[in-house]
This record gives C-alpha cells, structure tokens and sequence, in this order.
C-alpha cells in the first residue's frame, strides 16, 4: 500500500493512456481522478468503460485530457455531461466516437495480444466507424470472403479501478457489479487499484474464485474509503444525487467548474475530502447495502 | 405528462402497460441506460401473461431484477436483487451472436420516420448542438430480433424526418437500403411515446400512428411529429392501464419514477 499521491505520481505519467472503471454513476475511481487533477497529470488519451459519468467529465472539465475514447459520458436520468458536451460543441476535444461492442472487444484484443478483432456484422449500419477511423476499419474475412468491419486492440498505459475490497498486495474483491473493470485491469500496462477497505490475504483465499482481479496486475493499492464519491460504490454507499445536481449545475460553464475543482478538489486533500464528505456518505450507506456479506 | 383529461393514471405508467404487452412468455430482453420504464414494463410482463420472460437490465447485467424497488440507475446496485447476475462480458458476446435477444429497448435524442436512432449527435458530428451522450450498445439493434423504442420527448426535435447521426440502425433509408443490407434483426416494431403508439407500415417501412392515447388529439401527434407520418383511420385509443397493472406498477414503485 502506497499513498495516493505517491501512487499517481510515480505511475501516471504525463500524457499517458489512462482508462477509468466504473459505470454510469457507480463505482468511479473518484479519489484516484481527483489526485490526477491535484497534480495537473495530462492524460494522453482517455479511455471510458463503456459509460463514464463524473470520473471523464471532471478530467474533461479540468482541461486535462487530449483525446477522448468514449462510448458514452453522461449522468443518466440526472442529465448530460457539462464539461464533455461543452468540448464536444466547441470542437476543442478530439473524440475517438465508439460503441460498447468495440471497447469490449478492443480490450480483449489488447488483454489477449490480438492484432486487431472482427467485430460482429451489423454494426457498420450505425455511422461511428464512419467518423472513428483511427479505430474501426474493413479487412477481408479469410474463410468467407466478405468484408468485415475491424477494430483496434485497445492498450491503455495506466488503469484506474475501484474494488470494494483487497489485501494489501492488490487482490481485489469487487462485490457488486463488474461492470468491464476485469478485462480493464487485463488490457493495462499497470493499475492503480483504491478500495473501500483492506482485508487479510487469509479472507480473500477463503473464497478465490471471488476474486476480481489478481494481486499480479496491480501496481498500486490505496485506500480510498468513501472514494467513489459523489458516485456510488456497490454495497456500501449508493451515489449522491444532491452532490451530483450541484455539480451539473456548477459546471454549466468554465468559470462554475473552476468554483467546483477549486472547492472540492485542489484546495484539498483526498482525506480531507472525505473527512468533509463523511456524515453525507454514512447517509448514503442504508439505501445501498442489501445486506452486510462477509467474505 | 400531455394529456389534458385528467387520468388516474400517469404516462410512464400508461407506457410501460403497452411496453409489457409486447413481450411474450418465453422471450428475452435487454435494455440501456435509463430504462426504468422498460424495466417496469418487463416486471409487470413476468408478474401477468410472461412468467417465462427474462431481462437483462443494464450494466450491472442483473437477470430479471425483482425491482424492489424499481430505480433510476440502469447500473444501480439494488438491481442485483435479482435472480442472478451475468458479466457485461458475457452480455456483448450474447448480444453479437444475435439469436439471443429477442427486444432490445431503444431510444435517442433523434428518432426517425425509418425507427433509426441518433445518440450522439445533432446536427455535424464535428460541431453538434447538443452533443449527446453516446451510443453504447445502440448498434446492436442491427441484430436483435425486435427494436421497440420508447421516448418521453414527442415533439419535432426528437421525431425527424432523417436522423443527423445514425448510431442505432432502424430500417436504415427505407425498403431498398434494409433489404439490400439483409441484417439479422427484425427491425423496430413499435414506438411509444406520452402521446401515441406508433408501428411501422409493412410496405414503406415508415412510421405509423397505431393508437392515440386516452385524452389525446390525432392532431397534436402530427403536429408533434416532424416528419409527415402515416395515419390509417379510424385510430384506436391506447387502452388505459387496468386496476392489476396499476397495483403492481406502484407495489414496485414506491419512489414514483413512473408518477
């Protein structure tokens, strides 16, 4: 186990391929993107998995990301994503335009050392290989003859993750949903894991086929407990809708957004964050918890 | 809610009532990003004429979530109160080999008169207004056996003659371009919105007004619809969620998403 700035800052490099897990509103490596952000860390390209929310929107909106690699940013049912759509409109963000379909297939091509994978047929009907040729491409099936829509290995450099639990070796326990942050954490150079809580290596042997992600493909773990905030982190905190409202309304233009990194993000520490953020994530504990699984 | 008579009963509910009367015993479903219309309508599909139905709600890929109680979040943990759980993974391996899935629940920030959906962006792809969110799974709709495409937006800004950025494939331009292309999927089946239910002709592949719900006028779809859109008389009316279908929408919505 390492601190969180000392994590990020020997391990992501400037202008690095960075991937966040998590989807839509849950399970956001949020304290590991708001380090990135303390410590001015450009990424080169951004890749989300298949949904990002507030984990690409903050990076976007801290002005820190060239290239975009995304089949979705969005809040979901609580809106658009101010900071991408704002980029996106203004054309000041090169957008790599993709599907779920290719970031799964991409990472797997990238996990398995695949040059490039055929994707299924039907999928060049929508126009994003159109507009993402730097991914997609045709290629001449051998065995039928008939020209097949290709796409990329995906090989990001550094991977961002959240897991509910590991050891303090990395082992990592992911207790609600996966989402793609497996396959992620196979695709990626390195990986800095936070979790909510360190386990002992004797809990998580008790179950290994309950483990997520081997200690192996983890570089660094920190702790993060209450990370994810103001998303959720499956079976302990749901998201916080308040927060996220706030947000959505501060960054509506650049100047709010400035207001929301300044507040919450560079004139803090991340345990001062969550020092701060503590009685509103024990507030969301309730609603989320099905119930208290022990390993 | 654009009904002027008062109901009681709401348009999401109304919706999600016609929404699980497409879905038979047996069939298997899956759906996106804020679904909790859909995912109602195929709660309320097992709990009366389907008790073999399956759905996969979203990314946390829960199989037949109880929807105790129905969320927001397509990704929300309390939708693994399900009968079990399958890796995204495995969900877009599923959804590529094309003979699982028998519905997949589309929408978009543009529908077109073809059923063809545009997640991504209105006018240029290089400098929309809006940019939307992204497509995700939408082009998947290439290889599902049934599209049906729901929207709480029914007005000219949604309904366009030809979407800016084709990012689900409905029946692409039209008869010629969806037999040429020869997909694997049946194509959009129907479309329902706060004021209608619309099908799509057999012949042109356009849409049509199918149904007017309760309380609403045949004009006010066609002008809120920005497309010349096909109108066979005499239209019925939607009919209105009965008493059991209500009592089962609320007992799984104690939150009033659908209210």
């Amino acid at each position: 186990m390492v601190s969180i700035s000392d994590a990020v800052s020997s391990i992501v490099e400037d202008g690095s391929f960075v991937v966040v897990g998590g989807m839509h509103l849950h399970n956001n490596p949020m304290a590991l993107v708001r380090e990135i952000i303390r410590q001015g860390r450009r990424t080169g390209k951004l890749l989300t998995s298949p949904c990002g929310a507030m984990n690409a929107d903050l990076l976007l909106g801290a002005g820190l990301v060239d290239e975009l690699i995304t089949s979705y940013v969005g809040f979901e049912h609580l809106g658009l994503a101010p900071n991408f759509r704002r980029l996106a409109e203004q054309g000041s963000i090169r957008i790599l335009e993709c599907d779920e379909p290719y970031i799964a297939h991409g990472l797997y091509a990238g996990a398995g050392g695949l040059p490039f994978i055929p994707l299924p047929r039907g999928l060049e009907y929508s126009d994003i290989p159109k507009v993402n040729p730097e991914s997609y491409t045709y290629t001449e099936d051998p065995f039928s003859g008939e020209r097949v829509l290709v796409g990329a290995p995906l090989l990001p450099e550094v991977a961002l993750l959240h897991a509910q639990l590991s050891d303090a070796q990395g082992n990592a326990v992911l207790l609600g949903a996966h989402f793609l942050d497996r396959l992620i954490a196979l695709a990626s150079k390195h990986v800095i894991l936070q979790v909510e809580r360190i386990v002992s290596t004797e809990e998580i042997s008790s179950h290994p086929m309950g483990t997520t992600i081997p200690a192996f493909l983890v570089d660094a773990v920190v702790v993060a407990t209450g990370g994810c905030h103001p998303t959720s982190s499956h079976a302990f905190y749901t998201y916080d809708e308040q927060h996220l409202r706030q947000y959505l309304e501060m960054a509506r233009d650049e100047r709010g957004t400035d207001e929301y990194l300044t507040r919450y993000v560079r004139q803090t520490t991340e345990a001062l964050y969550q020092q701060s953020m503590a009685d509103r994530i024990d507030s969301l504990r309730n609603e989320a918890v099905l119930e208290q699984r022990a390993l | 809610m654009s009904l002027d008579q008062p109901t009681d009963w709401s348009a999401s509910e109304l919706m999600a009532t016609v929404l699980a009367g497409q879905l038979r015993d047996g069939e298997v479903a899956i759906m996106g990003t804020g679904s909790a219309v859909p995912q109602a309508s195929c709660r309320l599909a097992q709990l009366t004429h389907a008790p073999n139905f399956s759905y996969i709600a979203g990314g946390t890929c829960s199989v037949n979530p109880y929807q105790q109680p129905l969320v927001a979040s397509s990704c929300d943990y309390r939708l693994l109160r399900a009968e079990t759980a399958v890796p995204l993974t495995d969900v877009v391996l599923m959804e590529g080999r094309g003979d699982v899935f028998d519905i997949f629940f589309a929408g978009g920030i543009q529908i077109d008169a073809y059923g063809n959906c545009n997640l991504v962006a209105v006018g240029s792809w290089n400098h929309p207004h809006p940019r939307g969110p992204g497509s995700v799974g939408l082009p998947f709709l290439s290889r599902v056996g049934r599209i049906l495409i729901y929207t709480m937006s029914h007005n000219r800004r949604t309904f366009v003659e030809k979407v800016d950025f084709r990012s689900g494939p409905g029946f692409l331009e039209g008869p010629a371009s969806w037999r040429e292309a020869g997909l694997m999927g049946g194509g959009p089946a129907m479309v329902v919105t706060p004021l209608c239910t619309m099908t799509f002709n057999p012949e042109t592949l356009r849409m049509q007004i199918a149904s007017l719900h309760p309380g609403v006028e045949l004009q006010q779809v066609v002008e809120a619809t920005g497309f010349e859109i096909e109108i066979e008389p005499p239209l019925p009316f939607t009919p209105s969620p009965s008493p059991e279908q209500l009592d089962i929408l609320r007992a799984m919505d104690p939150n009033g998403l659908l209210r």
